[in-house]
């Protein structure tokens, strides 16, 4: 008989059961009501696409083919109207406050149909997860409070993320890399704020968006020292649009370039900077590695979403053409082979889709959603009713406390391993689901032959819109590096990782 | 004699990359949007004139006689600036064969020479095997003249050309025949371009026929065995405008990831990129050089060249789907935009790799005639 205390050991070896037991670590903790919400979200995700998004995807896409600086300002009117906006910001914010890990089903659901649509809706939520990895809570509470103002008044307010450069794209979405990235938009400090100077390009939704999160440097020599995330507002001086670029794919969701010259953003619009990480336990280069982790984390299991998406658009546009196509004297659906490449598809889908569930599960026990999905503040904000938050919480959110506990709580308290398990999570998912993506969509044009090739069925506007999710959100061949540095070289002291 | 071939061909290399380079390089931004307008006149006239249109149609129909290798050699090179001009040159090439399999040359004849490329160009599906696109129904009508009626999807070159060359049934006749109809006449009627996934210099319309006057072209019932004839050959030029795709990706890729830095170097010295671009650059190699072997024993008449022919086809156009996928992903977020060349290239190696037929079913009907017995 082994000793007991000796078959524990064993479990400190590699894969470690954090890594691996995810799904059966979270669901003792989950508060049930999450799945009963993610329902609702599926249900209405699936009404949305019966009555928006299926009815005007392929319209969309051909008017950008004719029109590329067309803005699809109606879809995202109805979506404002319909809610999409405010569904997943906290009550504590004004927001509906359904559980986050919910918008990556909604995200696969609308990518379904149209991935395009889908980052029209979704990638608003990459720019409040910005926000939320900086635990300004004052700040959270002033951007995300416009944007349930927008759909009150509706005017939609949309929140973008703008991060990548003309010279420096993977480079900034990782913390080791950034070091030796050719970054140009300075953020220099003046008295009362920062006066930034530089481009921003390929921002997801910047010509809709009111509220910018900007990355900036305040010194372009040492960028992983020095990085500054700003909220930027539509109108402030020194600040303004310039082109929409001519992507192959996802053409409904516009691809801006920010322009700053001699921007001034107050010192109330800092959501985070180095002297704050500075100031925290932990260097700041580590304490901006976590701030850049965390919003990846959640944001590559949205990207994993997309994916899923996709890669089910497909199958499901391949299962609908072999159901009422004759090949070779009967139905291609009862051609064996033919259900054999359904099936593959279909397995890419479910795998896919178990990816971004599992790395919703880490972020939940150990990153970006602990905070809300432990179950006493989950509960609270369910049942307490809104005007209570807003009486009583909201104005306890201005106070520098709130953001000092939260930033305690969430950087200091977060132990290497937890980002570990969250960062590689998110870009296991990221990869997978998206080349998964990619790859139904070419098994459904060879399958769909000639009818996959026109764009009035459909199929051919997946691929092409899928081959966008393999590049942003860091590139797969980032995201496999960072799997390796996650969960792989930690395994041999010997490893070096962007080191090559 | 090889070397007389040799210096042919190595002169008609020169001339298609030059015109590449001179016709279609500047233009091929601005003729692959939407709504696109096909190549410019100017530039189908002079392929035209160049011979572009009548490569493999005999001497004495006025024809450039020339095989299947430099039909291949002009569509790879072609292919690495624009593949649109390959897909128009392949289409009509693939329809002149089929009526030359059907014993109706002289139906070509004064068209290749007369220097109109409207009448040069016939309209083909190209994109099917002609036995899965069978909407039209053929009745006999007075004399020696057919009508056709039903519709056909995505007939290339349908609103460019003059003349179609279609596959219909006629009732009672087992199996399909081909006809050639003036797409002018009576009874035709063309959709609008139809918006597609690559190749839009070479456009596709869907046609809806009623009672529109046609001529058979070979003998009823044996469209089939003229299309399998034809699909052998033309697989290899199919084959080879998926290695110029590939050719120029590469180009692209190797040029960019010289220039671009990230993480304070050249991409080009990032390790997993090179393994990238070795990738890319040894699947072109063993394209290139699958491509030429089908070649020379297409050409040497040499037994087992059909199935080769077909196995080279769908290998080839598979490996330019991965290696175009792969080419954007070395440019990043740049190869995605139409800025460069990669994504177009993209998007036209998965249209080419529809040519001739559903893959699968074409991976079908080659194992068949392997079961068969047919020599490889």
């Amino acid at each position: 008989m082994v000793p007991r205390g000796a078959n524990l050991a064993v479990l400190e070896r590699e894969p470690t059961p954090k890594d691996i037991m995810c799904g059966l670590d979270a669901s003792g903790g989950m508060p049930r009501a999450i799945r009963k919400e993610t329902l609702e979200v599926l249900a209405l995700a699936r009404r949305f696409n019966e009555l928006v998004v299926r009815p005007g995807a392929l319209e969309l896409d051909r008017r950008k083919h004719e029109e590329p600086d067309y803005l699809p300002w109606d879809f995202v009117h109805e979506a404002n109207s319909w809610g999409l906006y405010t569904m997943f910001i906290p009550k504590l914010f004004g927001g509906q406050g359904y559980n986050l890990p919910a918008l990556s089903y909604m995200v696969e659901e609308l990518g379904s149909a149209c991935t395009g649509m889908a980052n029209l809706v979704g990638v608003h939520y990459l720019g409040v997860a910005t926000l939320c990895s900086s635990w300004n809570m004052r700040l959270m509470n002033k951007v995300m409070r416009d944007t349930v103002e927008g759909e009150k008044t509706g005017e939609p307010c949309l929140i973008s993320l703008a991060i990548t450069e003309p010279g420096a794209g993977t480079d900034v979405e990782e913390v080791e890399l950034v070091s030796k990235a050719t970054v140009t938009c300075q953020a220099k400090k003046v008295p009362g704020g920062y006066v930034v100077n530089g481009r921003k390009i390929f921002i997801s939704n910047g010509h809709l968006s009111t509220w910018h999160m900007l990355i900036a440097y305040e010194d372009l020599a040492s960028p992983e020292t020095s990085t500054v995330m700003l909220a930027v507002r539509n109108g402030m001086e020194g600040f303004s649009f310039g082109r929409q670029e001519r992507k192959m794919g996802q053409k409904g969701c516009p691809a801006s370039e920010l322009i700053f010259e001699d921007c001034f953003v107050p010192d109330e619009n800092v959501c985070f900077s180095a002297s704050e990480a500075g100031s925290m336990k932990g260097s700041a280069e580590r304490v901006t590695m976590q701030v850049i982790d965390s919003v990846v984390s959640t944001s590559r299991a949205g990207v994993a979403g997309f994916g899923t998406g996709v890669a089910r658009g497909a199958y499901e546009e391949a299962l609908r053409f072999a159901s009422e196509t004759e090949v070779g004297g009967k139905l291609l659906i009862n051609h064996e082979w033919a259900q054999c490449i359904l099936a593959e598809m279909y397995k890419n889908v479910a795998v896919s889709r178990l990816t971004y569930v599992e790395t919703n599960n880490a972020n939940g026990m150990y990153g970006m959603f602990k905070i809300m999905q432990w179950k006493p503040v989950y509960y609270y904000l369910k049942f307490v009713p809104r005007a209570v938050i807003d009486r009583v919480v909201q104005p306890l959110l201005d106070l520098p406390a709130m953001t000092w506990l939260f930033r305690k709580v969430m950087f200091e308290w977060q132990k290497d391993s937890d980002w570990q398990c969250t960062s590689g999570w998110g870009s296991l998912a990221k990869f997978t689901a998206t080349d998964a993506g990619v790859r139904n969509c070419q098994l459904a044009l060879e399958l769909m032959g000639r009818a996959g090739l026109r764009h009035d069925r459909g199929a051919e506007k997946h691929l092409r819109d899928s081959k966008l999710l393999q590049i942003y959100e860091g590139t797969n061949q980032l995201n496999r590096l960072n799997v390796f540095k996650c969960f792989i070289g930690r395994q041999v002291p010997e490893a070096q990782v962007f080191e090559d | 004699m090889g070397s007389r071939i040799d210096e042919e061909l190595r002169m008609l290399e020169e001339m298609a990359l030059d015109f590449a380079e001179r016709e279609l390089k500047d233009r091929r931004e601005e003729c692959d949007h939407y709504p696109y307008a096909p190549l410019e006149e100017n530039v189908l006239e002079k392929a035209c004139d160049v011979g572009f249109f009548c490569m493999t149609v005999p001497e004495e129909l006025e024809g450039g006689a020339m095989g299947v290798e430099a039909l291949s050699l002009v569509l790879k090179d072609i292919s690495r600036t624009d593949a649109s001009l390959a897909g128009v040159i392949f289409t009509t090439a693939l329809a002149q064969e089929l009526v030359l399999a059907a014993g109706a040359g002289s139906v070509l004849a004064g068209a290749p020479g007369n220097g109109s490329w409207r009448e040069s160009l016939i309209a083909f599906p190209s994109f099917d095997d002609a036995a899965e696109n069978l909407g039209l129904s053929a009745e006999r009508a007075g004399g020696a003249g057919y009508t056709l009626t039903g519709k056909v999807e995505y007939v290339v070159l349908g609103g460019l050309a003059s003349r179609a060359l279609l596959p219909a049934a006629v009732p009672g006749v087992d199996g399909y025949s081909f006809f050639l109809l003036d797409l002018d006449a009576e009874g035709v009627r063309k959709s609008e371009p139809v918006l597609s996934l690559g190749l839009h210099s070479c456009p596709a319309v869907d046609l809806e026929l009623d009672g529109a006057r046609a001529a058979l072209v070979g003998e009823e019932g044996l469209g089939a065995s003229y299309f399998t004839d034809c699909a052998d050959r033309l697989s290899i030029p199919a084959a080879a405008i998926s290695t110029g795709i590939m050719k120029g990706c590469l180009d692209e890729a190797l040029e960019y990831s010289r220039q671009r830095f990230q993480g304070g170097r050249e991409i080009v010295n990032w390790s997993e990129l090179r393994r990238i671009l070795a990738d890319m650059a040894t699947v072109q190699a063993t394209a290139d050089a699958l491509v030429a072997c089908a070649c020379v024993r297409a050409e040497a008449d040499e037994p087992g060249w059909r199935l080769l022919a077909r196995a080279t086809a769908l290998q080839v156009q598979a490996a330019a789907c991965d290696v175009t996928t792969d080419g954007i992903q070395v440019l990043g977020g740049n190869g995605y935009m139409e800025d460069y060349g990669q994504e177009k290239r993209f998007r036209d190696a998965k249209q080419v790799q529809a040519l001739l037929g559903l893959v699968p079913m074409r991976k079908l009907e080659y194992i068949t005639r392997v079961i068969e017995g047919e020599p490889t």
